[in-house]
């Protein structure tokens, strides 16, 4: 239901000429969050990580993402299972979301085959050594930060709100400028600020594509202003709504990759 | 009997038939004729240089001793890049006396932490302090990442167990906690290109807002050096005025009268203006060389003492001015060229090293040195002809008994003077084998001061302040991952730790060490590298994957081809990192390996310089010793005098190094670059003395061949005169630099007791054994002319 009103007012928004005073900077991210990391009952991926370090040397990582939201709640499931590099293949991580609190996370070490659950800070950890954090890549709560809408504009030729962000709490940001698909409720760009106002990472998304009816950032890439690191992310093989189970999302899965689903 | 003698030596003391002296010579007459167009031209030229100085930029990092093409810059550079490594690091240590484990001073770290991390040009991601310093713990199935210290402990218990979390892993203490738990520390990264005095006087802000038992020290390279900086051109702006005011009051106590005061000083400054013009002109940076070019010029400017001296003799003498003037021009003009010639000839080596600070530095006194003289023969003449006759000179004219009585000593008893300094000599060579080439600069700064302190205070309890690497590189990608590889960086971690300069080493091998404990529920006996690559490989993927990839970074490349092996040092010698690298080479040669090993870091930049700058300075030494015995062999038209007047310089050279050698002072930049110095101008002396002496016979038609007792006469006439002249200069310049002996930076130190003790035995040299040795060779030095 609130997705078919969500429709019908994305319709009618898009329909109508657009004044600021008409979505809250709260419900432009509320939908961009919901679109970017909760599109379809489930999804399955491969997905290629590529780290460029600022001399351009490059560490990859391939895996396979299965992802599944429970119901409504907002809780949702993510599996990834790296391929590659070869000297950690079989190496797995288990997430589990929940909306207001940490996630937790498993991560499976073949060599010594042990399962341990990994207590760490979701917004300021890295994931495998990436310029997204754990938060980048499993989302974040639209209360986390008070949304603010600065203007409309036009991105690479797509209609955008350029909202502003600002943690309640304590973040390795300040602020934070996102640049949202005003059809397709992407973010198209993300910039990320530190206290004295200097830009620290800035998030794009290079290519968006309709995958099964949702629209769908196939190749990101998430640069770090510091340091001069990057990572870049292609999206492949997407299908959304294959019916994965929840019980897949499991340490007996974790050790035991599901091979109907990570081949 | 005076004709045979002056026969052969004509074109040497009759003005005119050497064309230089005749174009000084007309150049002077023109300026007696003409001083107000000389003092317009002057004006001109000084404002048109005085116009480059605010363009004045400074460059106060010794790093730029060496260009930034150098093979170690463009290594060290290549370090940090692919290691992701900070240039600078200021590190701030906080001691308790008892314990810094407990509720209050954990606020204050965590709060100076805080403060710190808002402070400007600080690399805030990479901070280190218990508060954000990562730290991965077992617990149960858990595997914790986070902070060592995310919440305050404020309780026994709690306290206990941070304590625990802290000595349980190695790659804390003796980082961020001394194994008496009254030290720990916070690592302050700085961006490149951020002013580390800066940072560190905004740190030492943060710090004096918190009251307490603790104490709190400020330490590091850039510390060091950014201060060491800010502090030089301080001193350059207090003591170069003071040693200009010193020269004033000297000279007018010489002279008593303020006419040779006011020209020298105006001349000095003259020279100065447009030296700097020009270096800051052409946009050189003022480096910490060419900062002492003021000073130097100074020093250089006395020479024109001698024209005061002798115009002081020549005006009671003739009694006219202008003709005392001309007269005096004509009698020191060669001595005087020749000293400059000798002065401008010691700095020009300095063109031919290979460091560019260096080279401009040695430039800009060649040029300053040859502005001097050619003021000596156009605005002093001109000055002179406006003051009058009286004000010149006011004291009594009287030769100095003293210098007659030096002068006669070293006449009457040649054999006593030369045995004297024989021994002299031999104890000077046995205290120069004991000298130690070694650069430090935290030992730049006065043993008590603030920067001192704080580096002993750290050095003492944690790994160390001085950081050197040792790149470890395979032959392909991936091979950091191999067993045997961290197994053989491992030992040499252990072999490195063996020496006692080194507090703490550091790699790769520790954080899969620490990983593989971890994993296996904190079993000590796990705290080892693991058999397999493939989980070696897991271990830094989950590292990765918890922690900051900097860390990982820090001590492993990117393909996995080379590991990085951080060296704490706790001295900064350079000679610290020599021992690292002998060690290094040891460990390779006992365990041969198809692995290549090469040290870098600051520290080992340090090494570096301290050989090739110093060996560089030590080479220009020599190098400058031959140059001046040509001019020398050039300016008398005779070896033998030359090889004379070569005595009282190395004589003074050797006593001054063996003393250093005694006094066991290492032979670094300050000490290296003044050994240039010391050639121009303790040969002054020489030039001075002989050039008049010859002057002198030549003049009265002695025979010295023979008559000794003329030749005597001749030798404490020389000693009276021109060298109340010598003594004058010394005097002088001994007093100028004596400022310096008063600075906080040792190096200035140095450089004035080096200078007021170079100058003084070289005057001395030359009053005492100049008339002993050529008493006992006269039969060798006056062959010419007495064959009849």
């Amino acid at each position: 239901m609130k997705i078919f009103w969500s429709a019908l007012f994305v319709l009618m928004t898009a329909a109508l000429p657009l004044s600021a005073a008409d979505l809250s900077g709260n419900e432009i991210v509320q939908r961009s969050l919901e679109t970017f990391y909760y599109s379809g009952g489930d999804l399955r991926a491969r997905v290629n990580m590529k780290l460029i370090n600022p001399q351009g040397q490059v560490r990859e990582r391939e895996m396979t993402m299965l992802r599944l939201n429970l119901g409504q709640s907002g809780d949702q499931r993510y599996y990834l299972y790296f391929h590659a590099p070869a000297d950690v293949k079989g190496t797995a991580f288990l997430v589990w979301k929940y909306p207001g609190k940490d996630s937790d996370r498993w991560i499976y070490i073949p060599a010594v085959k042990l399962v341990k659950r990994i207590a760490a800070d979701d917004k300021r950890s890295s994931f495998v050594g990436s310029d997204f954090t754990y938060e980048d890549v499993s989302g974040r709560n639209v209360e986390d930060e008070t949304h603010t809408l600065l203007r409309q504009e036009a991105l690479g030729g797509r209609p955008v709100y350029v909202v502003e962000s600002r943690p309640k709490g304590v973040a390795d940001y300040a602020r934070r400028l996102s640049w949202i698909d005003r059809e397709r409720w992407l973010p198209l760009k993300e910039e990320y600020f530190d206290g004295h106002n200097e830009p620290l990472r800035t998030f794009t998304a290079d290519k968006v594509e309709q995958k099964n009816d949702h629209w769908t950032v196939m190749l990101r890439t998430m640069r770090n202003l510091q340091n001069g690191h990057r990572t870049e992310v292609v999206f492949r093989d997407v299908e959304y709504g294959v019916g994965l189970k929840q019980e897949i999302f499991s340490e007996r899965y974790l050790r035991d990759a599901p091979a109907q689903w990570v081949r | 009997m005076a004709a045979p003698f002056r026969k052969p030596l004509p074109h040497f003391f009759r003005p005119g038939r050497d064309s230089l002296d005749m174009q000084l010579r007309s150049l002077t007459q023109f300026s007696l004729a003409r001083p107000r167009l000389i003092f317009a031209l002057v004006l001109l030229i000084t404002l048109a240089f005085l116009a480059q100085l605010p363009k004045i930029q400074t460059n106060t990092n010794p790093k730029n001793m060496l260009p930034p093409t150098s093979e170690v810059r463009v290594w060290n550079d290549s370090v940090d890049r692919t290691f992701a490594l900070y240039e600078d690091t200021i590190v701030v240590g906080i001691v308790h006396p008892a314990s810094v484990l407990n509720t209050a001073t954990l606020e204050k770290v965590r709060d100076i932490t805080a403060g710190i991390l808002r402070i400007k040009g600080v690399a805030g991601r990479d901070v280190s302090s218990f508060t954000t310093i990562d730290n991965v713990t077992a617990a149960g199935p858990d595997l914790k990442v986070a902070p060592l210290v995310t919440k305050i402990p404020k309780n026994e218990a709690e306290l206990q167990a941070l304590r625990q979390h802290l000595f349980e892993n190695p790659l804390f203490v003796d980082r961020i906690i001394s194994r008496d738990e009254k030290t720990t520390a916070i690592y302050v990264p700085l961006e490149k290109g951020a002013n580390g005095k800066e940072a560190a006087d905004r740190i030492r802000e943060i710090l004096a807002g918190y009251q307490g038992e603790e104490q709190y020290y400020v330490a590091g390279d850039p510390v060091a050096r950014d201060t060491f900086g800010a502090e030089m051109f301080k001193l350059m702006g207090i003591f170069s005025p003071i040693a200009g005011m010193i020269m004033f009051i000297v000279i007018y106590a010489m002279f008593r009268s303020l006419a040779p005061a006011a020209t020298m000083m105006l001349v000095a400054m003259v020279a100065i203006i447009w030296t700097m013009g020009l270096g800051i002109g052409l946009g050189f940076p003022i480096h910490i060389m060419s900062s002492m070019a003021p000073v130097f010029l100074m020093a250089i400017a006395t020479d024109s003492i001698h024209i005061f001296n002798e115009f002081s003799f020549r005006l009671r003498e003739s009694k006219d001015k202008r003709t005392a003037i001309i007269e005096t021009m004509a009698a020191v003009s060669r001595p005087v060229r020749y000293t400059a010639l000798a002065t401008a000839a010691g700095f020009a080596v300095l063109l031919f090293m290979q460091s560019v600070p260096v080279k401009v530095f040695g430039g800009l006194i060649v040029f300053g040195t040859l502005v001097l003289r050619l003021l000596s023969f156009s605005l002093i003449p001109a000055i002179l002809t406006f003051v009058r006759e009286e004000k010149i000179v006011q004291e009594e004219i009287v030769a100095n008994r003293t210098l007659q009585h030096l002068g006669a000593w070293g006449a009457r008893r040649p054999k006593t003077a030369v045995a004297i300094s024989a021994v002299m000599i031999a104890l000077a060579l046995f205290g120069m084998s004991h000298i130690a080439v070694n650069n430090n600069m935290v030992a730049w700064f006065k043993p008590g001061s603030e920067i001192r302190n704080a580096d002993a205070v750290i050095n003492r309890a944690l790994g160390g302040t001085s950081l050197g690497y040792v790149v470890v590189s395979t032959s392909e990608p991936e091979a950091i991952k191999q067993p045997q590889t961290l197994r053989y960086i491992e030992g040499l971690q252990r072999h490195l730790e063996q020496l006692p300069v080194v507090g703490k080493t550091s790699s790769v091998a520790d954080y899969v060490k620490r990983i593989n404990r971890v994993l296996h529920d904190d079993d000590p006996r796990f705290d080892t590298v693991p058999d397999e690559a493939d989980t070696i490989a897991q271990y830094l993927f989950l590292f990765s994957m918890s922690a900051k990839p900097s860390d990982l970074d820090n001590v492993v490349d990117y393909p996995f081809q080379q590991a990085n092996v951080w060296v704490q040092l706790k001295s900064w010698d350079a000679a610290a990192m020599a021992s690292v690298i002998q060690s290094m080479q040891e460990y390779q040669r006992a365990y041969p390996a198809n692995l290549e090993l090469r040290p870098a870091g600051i520290a080992y930049f340090n090494f570096v310089w301290n050989h090739e700058v110093l060996w560089d300075m030590v080479k220009g030494f020599v190098l400058a010793l031959a140059v001046v015995l040509l001019i020398l062999i050039f300016n008398f038209r005779s070896l033998k005098w030359a090889l004379v007047g070569y005595v009282p310089l190395l004589f003074t050279i050797l006593i001054i190094y063996g003393a250093v050698g005694f006094a066991g002072k290492d032979f670094d930049m300050p000490i290296s670059v003044l050994s240039c110095l010391s050639l121009g101008m303790a040969v002054d002396f020489s030039i001075h003395f002989i050039s008049r002496l010859r002057q002198r016979l030549a003049e009265t038609g002695v025979d010295a061949k023979h008559d000794l007792a003329a030749l005597r006469e001749a030798l404490v006439w020389t000693a009276a005169r021109p060298g109340k002249g010598i003594m004058r200069n010394a005097i002088l310049f001994a007093a100028a630099f004596s400022v310096m002996l008063f600075a906080p930076l040792t190096p200035y130190i140095t450089v004035g007791a080096f200078i007021v003790a170079m100058m003084l035995f070289s005057a001395l040299f030359t009053l005492l054994y100049l008339p002993a040795l050529i008493v006992l060779m006269r039969g060798w030095l006056f062959t010419t002319g007495v064959t009849k």
